[in-house]
Formats: structure tokens, C-alpha cells, sequence
């Protein structure tokens, strides 16, 4: 039985061939590496031969794990060169376009005689529950993440949607840490741009 | 000397940076201070949080089956 032993003991039985242990760490980590890689490929087939390659990734490379950073943020960066490769191999990274430009702004209406400035970016609605987000709501959101370019989209996931830390998710990507918050910036604004005329009040 | 006043495209660059983090600096404080009198600077960073949490809503997605009997056959082990 290995399910009752820690992370760290599991690693280490596996980096010395444990297969048992391995197993152990893919039951562990299937769902956190298959709904990341879902998430950044937005696509069932790609997001499951992401997961098969980042696994057998993982299998060859798991001695070069040394423990020093957390294992989630090393599995992270085995999930994203496994899904660069992949792309490479469909020739998508030099599609990759930038949304680089000029920096976010909202229309400044500056103020009016009494100094009170006026509203002039839309208040948005509440936002629905999942269970209730209807069809349109949802298409819209797949589109607009899908237009998000790839280098934008997985920075977006990994600080916003799984929580990582600039720094973490500046070392799965090899970015340093303003990089990273410029991305990140510019992918929400990018995908906020996109939401608004359906979710303005 | 006389004070910088950040402007809101200035505001709009930070508080995107700062949207999940503890408002404690000197230009935090006078991010929240312009908040408070800028309606536009405030729907802009609602609308940005609620951006995050709609993409937050979806689930996470199951392993297909088929998926992880191919791996364990590829790597030889058993599931």
C-alpha cells in the first residue's frame, strides 16, 4: 500500500523505480494535470495527449526532481513543455500572436464643474453561478479564451485560475517576474474586453 | 515639491497587479483613495474580478478512460 504515504515518501520510492509509487503519483495528480492542461489547450483531445506526454515526461525525468522547489510547481512546468512541444510539433507557436500594445485604458470622462467624475465604463451584471451560466454566456467565454494567445492564456491560468504566485509561475515559465505581471495584465484585460458587451448592466 | 496624483490609466495598471494582493504601500493607499471618488476606475476592477471568477466557475475535467488505460500500457504499469 502506498496511498497513506506522504508525497515526499512517494517521490522518493519512485525516483528509485517503485512503479507502485508512480502509480501513486499519477492517481495523485491526474485530474490537477489533465484539468490544467484543459484549461490552457481548451480542447478534450489535445488536453489528453498533453496528459499522456507530461506523464511519461514525468516517468523519465522524475530523478531530476530535487526537491527544492514544490513538486506541483515542477509537475506545472513538465505539463507546459509537454504542451510546447506539442505545439511545436503543429507548427502553432510561430502563429502565436502578441497582444502587446499600447497600455489598458478606459474612456476618461475627467470631471465634470464640481470635480465629480462621471461613470463612463459600464458597471457589469452579477456574475451567474456555473450552474446557471447559460449557453451564450459560456460560448463567449470559450471563444475569448481561445483568441487569447497561447503565452498569454498560460499565464492567466496559473495565476488566476490555479492561484500560483508570480514567482512560481515565473519559474515554470522561465519569465521573470515583471514579465509575468505584464502578461497577466494584458490577458485579463484582453479577455475583460471581450465579456463586456454581454455582461454590461 | 509638489505630489505626483496618479491618473486612472496609471490606476488601471496597478490595480490589475494588485487585484488579489493585501492593499498595505503608500501607492496601494492612494489606489483605494481613488477608488473611492472614481466610478469608472471602480466598474473597470469589478469587471476585471468578476472576469476571474467566471473563468473560475468551470469544473475541473475528468481523465477519460480510455486516456489512462493508453498511458498505463505505454509506461507498462498497472492501474
Amino acid at each position: 500500500m502506498t496511498s497513506h504515504l506522504t508525497d515526499q515518501e512517494i517521490i522518493k520510492r519512485a525516483q528509485k523505480g517503485d512503479e507502485r509509487a508512480f502509480t501513486e503519483i499519477v492517481k495523485r495528480y491526474e485530474t490537477l494535470v489533465y484539468s490544467f492542461a484543459f484549461k490552457v489547450c481548451r480542447d478534450s483531445d489535445k488536453a489528453s495527449e498533453t496528459w499522456q506526454d507530461t506523464f511519461v515526461n514525468v516517468y523519465r525525468k522524475l530523478h531530476q526532481f530535487d526537491g527544492r522547489s514544490k513538486f506541483t510547481t515542477w509537475l506545472y512546468s513538465v505539463v507546459v513543455n509537454s504542451c510546447r512541444m506539442k505545439r511545436r510539433q503543429r507548427k502553432l507557436d510561430q502563429a502565436s500572436i502578441s497582444i502587446d500594445g499600447p497600455e489598458l485604458s478606459h474612456d476618461d470622462a475627467g470631471s465634470d464643474q464640481e470635480g465629480h467624475t462621471a461613470q463612463t465604463v459600464p458597471s457589469w451584471k452579477e456574475t451567474p453561478l456555473d450552474n446557471v451560466m447559460d449557453k451564450e454566456l459560456r460560448t463567449l467565454l470559450d471563444s475569448a479564451i481561445q483568441k487569447l494567445p497561447y503565452d498569454y492564456r498560460v499565464v492567466f491560468v496559473l495565476r488566476d485560475i490555479e492561484g500560483l504566485s508570480a514567482e512560481e509561475t515565473g519559474k515554470i515559465l522561465k519569465l521573470s517576474v515583471p514579465a509575468v505581471k505584464s502578461r497577466l495584465r494584458r490577458a485579463r484585460v484582453f479577455l475583460r474586453e471581450r465579456l463586456n458587451s454581454y455582461m454590461a448592466i | 515639491m509638489k505630489k505626483h496624483t496618479m491618473h486612472c490609466p496609471e490606476i488601471l495598471d496597478h490595480i490589475c497587479e494588485e487585484l488579489d494582493t493585501k492593499i498595505s504601500s503608500a501607492k496601494c493607499r492612494e489606489i483605494k483613495r481613488h477608488l473611492a471618488q472614481c466610478p469608472n476606475c471602480t466598474a473597470y476592477l469589478d469587471s476585471l474580478k468578476k472576469t476571474i471568477k467566471l473563468y473560475k466557475t468551470y469544473p475541473d475535467k475528468k481523465v477519460p478512460q480510455k486516456t489512462r488505460k493508453q498511458l498505463f500500457a505505454v509506461l507498462k504499469l498497472r492501474g
